[in-house]
């Protein structure tokens, strides 16, 4: 599914280059649920953020899909965002005096065969918020929601294109440690009833337990890549993940 | 348009409707964030597509009275002359010209045409007037089927309209050509018309029943013209002249269904023609007044001729009159088989009289003529539409400048509340990009945000127009015509100064990398 080759990501500020990614190789499998870790500044949303298409790597090679990725013109970017990707933000990203429902639907303007009629994007949103068990707040605006009921709309959101990978950088980092554990569990459900492959970018070690697979960054380079001992514990989550 | 191919058209302009709405709605929601600002910038916009609106109004409602004025002064009459003379005063210098359009003022105690005798002066005025083409009829040898010119009207200042060139045939096919209106076929003469032991000596018209379409300042103050029958039938009927009326039968009298006498011939007056136009009053003396009318074919028959002196005829536009006028000399020229050598046998003359200075025409344009325009009955229409143009002119730069101005200060405000919105909702925007906008889309955002203010004001600046332009009419009295076209153009004035200010916010919203729009607080 993914198949990241040698990525380096250099920021030129002033006169000095910032290296964020410094050499990246790993492969994820399609159905993974991969967890990356490390301190802050070592790499993580930048590798993020190439993973997504939101940015192109200085040098190294992305293969999404088989498909080289790494040098689309910004169109072609953005198509493969709003296509293939979901993307879950640490704050959120709501639009504000807008009802959940029409946050939801937000993706469905930029799709390739133009703008769906108005019925037919209500019915897929509302699909979408069932999954994440919102439907009873569809006509709430985000000021009319909790932190973890706005997470799950922007879930919603990630989900409604039916993207096969589902990026989240901090997902959890506006939220109490119980809705933490919520939304992760409908990461877990989602990647095991739809097969999903999902990328979540966290600093808390229960949050990374989550995962099938917890990548380490360090200093914009991977220093430890391990399969979760005890991997069932994520796709049927227990009540105290360690 | 069959409905099966409008359906296929609908279906394929759906998706392109489809996709705009939630644009539109997105716009319509961004712009009630900025209330205030909105507000402002759409009074910008409003008064400048509201002076876009009235400077038309005012530009049209000009045009459309001096088109008024044009026909009402004949200046799209085109007159045909028998004839090509040289004009008398050219020789004598003038002084014994007491008329410069020989044959239309005269008035010679002639009483009766009948029997026609050549008269004492004729020959040494007829000398008197060189003729530059050598025409048939100045032959001395050559023998007519017809009384001579001098003999015919009694004219001894045979002149223009006096030789026997043109027919009712050649009108026929005046009629025939492209952009001419109506045609008037005419042969004149004075009489002593008589009624009862009344007489009065006066102008003789044998005309065409299309007369009262070209005198657009004719009113019938009784009775009617004569008909079609009447004229085919070459019948004895007679339409008096206001003043020519007055004389015979006395003010306050109608003749109408009374009998009169002419040339010893019984007429039955039919109509009284009077002004409807306070520029031109009846007077003793004047051609069209003082005068009386019958049908041509009856002054054919009961004076044993067939020829014209004239032909009138209007142009459908008064833009075309010059044109027409070519194509009436072309025509004749090849009907009466002139070879390019030779000049016309007749002398083709557009009218550009006076009453311009006077009512209908907006004072300031009447104005800016009366002081250009010198011995206006003498320029041509071209000069005279130069004249009216150069003056509407004036005014359209003067209201284009304020239009132009608040425009400007209207497309600044929306340009600077569209980059307030982009600043904003930088986030936003990168949240868009994020789940597929491209830069296009972006851009088609903000730019229907500036168009929408640009829209909204150009609607309330279209109803402020429409009360501006019946302001302007009442109490300056310029005329103004708001037109469906001019609302057209003022509406799209006002969505190309949101696209056009809306611009450049738009195109930085499209160039924003989603990371930092991302990252933006
Ligand atoms: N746009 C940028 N310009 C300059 N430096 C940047 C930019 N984005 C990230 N960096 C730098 O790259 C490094 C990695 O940042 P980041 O990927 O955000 O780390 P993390 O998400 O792990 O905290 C940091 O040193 C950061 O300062
Ligand atoms: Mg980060």
């Amino acid at each position: 599914m993914i198949a990241v080759r040698d990525l380096t990501k250099h920021y030129h500020v002033g006169d000095h280059v910032v290296r964020a990614l410094r050499g990246v190789t790993l492969d994820v499998a399609a159905g993974e649920f991969v967890t990356v870790v490390g301190p802050s500044g070592s790499g993580k949303s930048t590798f993020m953020h190439i993973l997504g298409c939101l940015d192109r790597p200085t040098s190294g090679q992305y293969l999404l899909h088989g498909r080289d990725v790494s040098h689309l013109g910004a169109d072609d970017l953005a198509r493969v965002r709003n296509e293939t990707i979901g993307f879950v933000f640490q704050g959120f990203n709501l639009m504000a005096r807008t009802s959940a429902l029409e946050n939801v639907e937000l993706p469905l303007l930029y799709t390739r065969q133009g703008a769906l009629g108005a019925a037919e994007r209500r019915s897929r949103a509302m699909r979408a918020l069932a999954a994440v068990g919102l439907t009873d707040r569809a006509d709430h605006h985000p000021s009319q929601l909790s932190g973890g009921q706005q997470q799950r709309v922007a879930i919603a959101r990630a989900l409604i294109n039916e993207p096969a990978l589902l990026l989240a950088d901090e997902p959890t980092g506006n939220l109490d440690t119980e809705t933490s554990q919520e939304v992760m569990k409908i990461f877990a459900e989602l990647r095991a009833t739809r097969g999903l492959t999902i990328v979540v970018i966290t600093h808390e070690r229960d949050i990374a337990a989550w995962g099938t697979r917890t990548i380490d960054f360090r200093d914009g380079v991977v220093v430890s890549d391990r399969v979760n001992a005890d991997e069932p514990r994520a796709t049927v989550p227990a009540e105290e993940p360690v | 348009m069959t409905p099966a191919r409008l359906h296929r058209v609908l279906a394929h302009l759906r998706p392109l409707l489809v996709s705009l709405r939630p644009v539109a709605e997105t716009a319509v929601k961004a712009l009630s964030r900025n209330r205030l600002q909105t507000g402002l910038t759409m009074i910008g916009i409003a008064v400048g597509v509201a002076t876009v609106l009235a400077m038309m109004a005012v530009g049209a409602g000009a045009q459309r009275s001096i088109e008024q004025q044009v026909r009402a002064a004949g200046l799209n009459q085109i007159t045909i002359k028998a004839g090509n003379w040289k004009p008398k005063q050219a020789i004598d210098g003038g002084a014994a010209a007491p008329h410069g359009d020989a044959g239309d003022s005269l008035r010679l105690p002639v009483d009766d045409l009948m029997p026609a005798l050549p008269r004492a002066g004729a020959a040494w005025r007829r000398d008197d007037v060189v003729p530059i083409a050598f025409h048939p009829e100045d032959d001395p040898m050559e023998k007519h089927d017809h009384p001579l010119a001098w003999q015919r009207l009694g004219d001894l200042e045979a002149g223009l309209g006096a030789a026997a060139t043109l027919s009712f045939e050649d009108a026929e096919a005046i009629r025939r050509l492209p952009g001419v209106q109506y045609v008037a076929c005419g042969v004149h003469a004075n009489a002593r018309v008589h009624a009862g032991d009344r007489r009065w000596f006066t102008r003789m018209h044998g005309t065409d029943l299309e007369l009262p379409n070209i005198k657009r300042t004719w009113t019938f103050t009784s009775g009617r013209f004569f008909t079609r029958r009447e004229q085919d039938r070459g019948a004895q009927v007679l339409v008096l002249g206001q003043v020519a009326a007055e004389r015979l039968f006395g003010e306050g009298v109608d003749p109408v269904g009374r009998e009169v006498t002419l040339w010893n011939q019984p007429f039955d007056v039919v109509g009284v023609i009077g002004s409807a136009s306070w520029v031109v009053r009846p007077a003793p003396g004047d051609d069209e007044f003082d005068a009386v009318y019958m049908p041509f074919t009856t002054t054919h028959r009961l004076l044993n001729l067939s020829k014209l002196n004239d032909i009138t005829v209007t142009a459908a536009s008064s833009g075309a009159v010059s044109e027409v006028a070519r194509a009436i000399t072309e025509l004749l020229r090849q009907r009466h088989g002139i070879s390019a050598a030779m000049p016309d046998d007749f002398t083709v003359s557009t009218q550009a009289t006076s009453a311009i200075a006077g009512g209908g025409l907006a004072p300031g344009v009447a104005q800016v003529i009366a002081g250009n325009v010198r011995e206006l009955e003498r320029v041509t229409l071209d000069q005279l539409a130069t004249t009216l143009e150069r003056a509407s002119r004036t005014m359209t730069w003067l209201l284009g400048a304020v239009a132009f101005v608040s425009l400007l200060v209207g497309g600044i405000g929306i340009m600077n509340i569209t980059l307030l919105s982009v600043t904003e909702r930088t986030r936003e925007i990168g949240l868009r990009m994020a789940v597929g906008a491209r830069g296009r889309d972006v851009m088609r955002q903000f730019l229907a945000e500036a168009v929408a203010i640009s829209l909204a004001g150009g609607a309330a600046g279209i109803v402020l127009g429409i009360l501006a332009s019946a302001a302007i009419a009442a109490t300056l009295g310029w005329a103004t015509v708001v037109s469906f076209t001019s609302v057209f153009v003022a509406f799209g004035v006002a969505a190309a100064v949101g696209v056009f200010f809306g611009y450049y916010p738009a195109r930085r919203a499209a160039a924003l990398d989603p990371i930092v729009a991302l990252r933006r607080e």
